[in-house]
């Protein structure tokens, strides 16, 4: 050991960092695996000159885990306060502020929206970091007091038949990942007994080096309930609940704030380890406690482990607080004061109770068979301390620790060139078989099978809608949270990385309305946000010029919509030795459905009903899945046109609850062709439609087009005037037929496809299901 | 107030929706867990299994399944709990276990139960043939009446979700002689079947797990010990039900499952 680091115990150090030079003061970053840049080091060196102490290990790691990218959001934060955080609502209650968004289910009830990525540990381990990511989000919504109703998974993976040579050193190939992620999320999903209802797969050659996991959950919490996370008086302690804490998942944040590369392989201790059947008692007990009222605050613990969850807690009531770390329950015999300090081990809570209610909570934690242990107190310091064999090992101020570094980095706007393009349409039978058996468009039943999505009994609308074993992908799943209520929420995840990868403005714009869309496809009204921004390393000047427009667009169509955000998740450094992943703005988007037994589901019902378009089809076919098919980068990427969506959405949902509307489906990806072979798979009908009434497009962008704005509504002949009263921006496209076939005709143009032939080719796109 | 005891320990996890399945047909339930029967708690919160009408087995992944589906529960209450359950059964009251819970009744010996409680279990579900977990609307045909499906008609089919990875029903080596037994003993209950009662024959996904001939469900020959594969807890409602938009709003098809046993308890 040099001479900058000085003994105090077997396991304790001091750091002298007040006569380090500049490159001693960056070797010791390095060397500790800190992530701290040389400015951010001079900052600590400071600190501790007005302290006039040099800092011991603990102290210096407790500052890297809440400075770290993934903590603070440092670069991303002036960003967001601009832009997204600026949407208010009346119908949020806490918002942006907490590990999870809290918004007004109805005048008793709130229910708790959270959405994170769990990216890098998930590119090393797919399978344990997937899990992780699912525990971590339960435990975001259940330190808000709510209990978890649903859980939802977007994922992206490079292409699962990438020929091994194109594989960089030092990656896991797709085909592995996903395998992995998907087994992760259905082996810990399903254990924990929260359906996962809701979800996404895309494929692209930018996630080869990075894949990327997000998780979102959803819960619901009387409002007398909600418990915020921040320690409660002075004198309350605080107890940690749950798994005992070990060497796995150190640095975790610190590894997520850094780009992958071939060394990562090394870091799989930053990888925690899950343990479901941990996790479920946990949820029961921690809900009973708060059911009694016995909590002052609780908080989960996350990135940062316990270093972060005790300071924050104390810093967000204005307190300081004490903790003892040789009570801390641990996994390994002679972890060292910092490892048990910042190690992210699972299934952990913290409590904060008033002393006269601990006997009555380790009670309840006792009959659960749950570990848990008064491990500190709150005091009025506005400072942190930990203890560790009697020898005071960390005292920091508050402020200094939390509100420590923020940055307006520079950054770079790379405009995109718009031009039309020319070229004679291909076979179109041909493109359609490839569109429906691209992986990107695909049935992903495969793997929404293996997950859970009805446990707890109150899947009203499922992920796959249909006849049964003929089923079809819906719009939006719908949950019923409560029993003596009809009201429900209906809950989808999207994003088109494609588009945001030519456009990051108007990509991130169109993320926005598909969710809407999709929302009011199955009768709910659009109510609130989360977001997960997933973006490559913004210390890239274009890299960050990607994320500042992808963050305007968000604002842009979310203000217009009038929807807020409530919750987020930034995850930067998303690059593997390709290069960066395309930008990826995924969201979460929950509509309020008024009475769960009108909502619409996407397939066809009745052989005779009449099928309309909603919306006009544009020649906007950059980033489209046909220009992808054919190698086409160039054209008009789509716009969004909040105020006309606006009008079409009322309308929309007025026909919904006079109940005209038999099923709907938005128009999104494979556009036009691929709305309606969905919605015939599900039927098991076919469709006669004639485009000739459409605008004046080729009949291959008529189909193909990705234009925002659009639905595929299924209605009875006889309400035919009263739907075309209510919805004004409406073409009548043809009818459905009994015959399992679906004809297409526009001008000359005419197309026969078999609906079987179709779905085979849907079916087997991504993964058969056997 | 006829009284159902829902059995969990860490791991169960449809004990919510089952308890509610239970008060919708006017029994009162009440969520135990194992320890509770065992006595290895406070003695305010010990239960006596006496005291209720039927113990049910919800589903779930009790202790995480992590040997095999249900083994660690099942070594739990045989260590503790297997004369209390001997009488219990003997007695006439029911035992009901569902998904996770069938799992356990074959690992006690519960099921099939040819002579009594067999000493070491005669029956397995075991991994699905594809090997995957599974979650989809299948359709069951009743075949035999039992203490809980004495409303529900001989031939109807319902239809009712799976969500298993370990479901395939089987008598390993002794397939042929056992299923002739089952047969012969009018214990299958439950076989899955296409929408029209017709059989399913083995063939994925109207029998999702590969079981052998198509068992879903089956009872003990007295009929007061039932265990099956598919959820009647999550289709009390209409629109619990898969298909419920292409239609009118009825009736979930488990709730008849739930009301068979209510006026079973209720007339003893």
């Amino acid at each position: 050991m040099s001479e900058l680091y000085r003994k105090i115990l077997d396991n304790l150090y001091e750091i002298n960092i007040l006569e380090a030079s500049d490159p001693e003061l960056e070797a010791i970053s390095r060397d500790r695996s800190l992530a701290l840049s040389l400015d951010e080091m001079k900052r600590i060196q400071n600190y501790f000159k007005r302290e006039n102490r040099n800092p011991t290990d603990v102290e210096l790691e407790s500052i890297a885990q809440s400075w770290s990218e993934h903590c603070c959001y440092k670069t991303s934060k002036p960003i967001l306060e601009r832009t997204i955080f600026k949407i208010k609502a009346p119908q949020n209650i806490c918002v942006i502020s907490e590990d999870a968004g809290v918004v007004e289910f109805d005048n008793e009830y709130a229910y708790v929206v959270a959405l994170e990525s769990h990216n890098h540990p998930s590119a090393l381990d797919p399978y344990g970091g997937a899990a992780t990511g699912i525990g971590g989000i339960l435990r975001d919504v259940v330190c808000m007091g709510a209990q978890p109703i649903a859980l939802v998974d977007p994922l992206f993976f490079g292409p699962l038949n990438l020929p091994e040579d194109k594989l960089p050193s030092g990656t896991k190939h797709p085909l592995f990942l996903f395998k992995g992620v998907v087994s992760g999320i259905s082996d810990y999903g399903n254990r924990v007994g929260i359906p996962t209802v809701a979800g996404m797969i895309e494929f692209d050659e930018s996630y080869v080096g990075n894949c990327l996991v997000n998780v979102g959950c959803i819960g619901i919490v009387r409002k007398d309930r909600i418990v915020r996370s921040m320690a409660g008086n002075t004198g309350d302690v605080y107890i940690l609940a749950g798994g005992k804490t070990g060497r796995d998942g150190i640095h975790g944040v610190t590894f997520a704030s850094a780009e992958l590369g071939e060394e990562s392989e090394k870091k799989i201790p930053a990888v925690q380890l899950g343990y479901a059947i941990m996790k479920e008692p946990l949820i029961h007990a921690c809900l009973e406690i708060n059911e009694k009222g016995f909590l002052t605050g609780m908080k989960d613990f996350g990135g940062g482990g316990l270093s972060c969850v005790a300071s924050e807690m104390a810093y967000a009531a204005g307190k300081g607080a004490i903790v003892h770390l040789d009570k801390i329950p641990l996994k390994q015999k002679g972890m060292a004061p910092w490892e048990i300090w910042v190690s992210e081990s699972q299934e952990r809570m913290m409590l904060c109770v008033k002393p006269e209610n601990v006997e009555k909570v380790l009670e309840i934690f006792e009959f659960w068979d749950i570990p848990a242990t008064v491990v500190g107190e709150v005091n009025d310091s506005k400072r942190i301390k930990a203890i560790y064999k009697g020898n005071v090992v960390l005292d920091l101020n508050l402020e200094f620790l939390i509100k420590g570094v923020r940055y307006e980095r520079p950054y770079r706007i790379v405009e995109r060139k718009e031009r039309y393009i020319d070229f004679n349409p291909p076979n179109l039978e041909e493109v359609i078989l490839k569109i429906l058996g691209s992986p990107r468009i695909g049935s992903k039943e495969s793997v929404i099978r293996r997950y859970d999505h009805e446990v707890r009994a109150a899947t009203i609308l499922k992920p796959m809608q249909g006849l049964i074993n003929k089923q079809t992908h819906g719009d939006a799943t719908v949950i019923k949270p409560l029993k003596d209520s009809l009201r429900g929420l209906a809950i989808t995840c999207d994003v088109n990385p494609i588009f945001c990868k030519l456009d990051p403005y108007w990509g991130a714009a169109s993320a926005i309305e598909e969710v809407i869309r999709n929302l009011v496809a199955v009768n709910s009204i659009p109510h609130s946000l989360a977001d997960c921004l997933n973006f490559g390393n913004p210390e890239k000047e274009h890299i960050l010029g990607e994320f500042v427009r992808c963050c305007e667009g968000l604002y842009f169509a979310a203000n217009s919509f009038g929807i807020p955000f409530v919750s987020g998740n930034v995850s930067f450094y998303n690059e593997g030795s390709l290069g960066s992943v395309a930008p990826t703005p995924t969201l979460m988007g929950i509509g309020i459905v008024r009475d769960v037994r009108k909502v619409v589901s996407v397939d066809l019902k009745k052989d005779g009903n009449l099928i309309y378009i909603i919306g006009e089809t544009e020649r906007e076919m950059a980033g489209s899945e046909y220009y992808q098919i054919l190698g086409l980068n160039d054209g008009i990427i789509p716009k969004v046109d909040p105020k006309k969506t606006k009008e079409k959405i009322n309308s929309l949902l007025r026909a919904m609850d006079n109940s005209l509307v038999k099923s709907c489906h938005d128009l999104s990806k494979g556009g036009l062709m691929v709305g309606i072979a969905e919605m015939s798979f599900g039927g098991d009908l076919g469709v006669d439609l004639d485009l000739s009434k459409m605008n004046g497009l080729r009949t291959d962008f008529k189909l193909f087009s990705e234009s925002n704005g659009r639905w595929l509504v299924e209605i009875e002949k006889k309400d035919e005037e009263r739907f075309e009263n209510i919805v004004s921006h409406c073409k009548k496209i043809g009818s459905v037929t009994k015959e399992r076939e679906i004809r297409i005709r526009d001008g000359e143009m005419e197309l026969n496809l078999s609906l079987d032939e179709l779905r085979e080719k849907w079916n087997s796109a991504v993964e058969r299901e056997v | 107030m006829p009284k159902a005891c829902i059995l969990i320990m860490e791991g169960t996890n449809c004990e919510e929706e089952t308890k509610t399945a239970f008060e919708e047909v006017g029994i009162e339930a009440e969520l135990v867990h194992l320890k509770q029967l065992t006595g290895d708690v406070p003695k305010k919160k010990k239960r006596n299994l006496f005291d209720y009408q039927i113990m049910m087995l919800p589903g779930g992944w009790s202790a995480g399944d992590y040997i095999r589906a249900g083994a660690i529960f099942a070594a739990r209450i045989k260590s503790k709990l297997m004369r209390d359950i001997e009488e219990f059964v003997a007695n006439g009251y029911l035992v009901g276990g569902i998904c996770n819970g069938f799992q356990i009744l074959l690992e006690l010996g519960l099921l099939p139960g040819f002579e009594g409680i067999s000493e070491e279990p005669i029956a397995a579900l075991t991994t699905n043939l594809n090997a995957r977990f599974q979650c989809r609307p299948v359709y069951v045909k009743h075949i035999n009446k039992c203490a809980f499906t004495e409303k529900i008609d001989k031939g109807e089919v319902l239809q009712i979700p799976v969500a298993h990875a370990e479901g395939r029903f089987t008598f390993g080596e002794n397939d042929e002689k056992f299923l002739e037994r089952l047969i012969d003993n009018k214990q299958i209950v439950f076989r899955y079947c296409h929408s029209d009662g017709k059989e399913a024959e083995g063939e994925f996904p109207w029998n999702p797990n590969g079981s052998l001939y198509d068992i879903a469900g089956i009872s003990n020959p007295e009929g007061n010990v039932l265990g099956m594969m598919p959820h009647p807890e999550r289709v009390m409602e209409g629109i619990n039900k898969a298909e419920w938009t292409r239609n009118k709003i009825d009736e979930g098809d488990g709730r008849v499952f739930f009301e068979s046993i209510a006026e079973y308890i209720k007339r003893r």
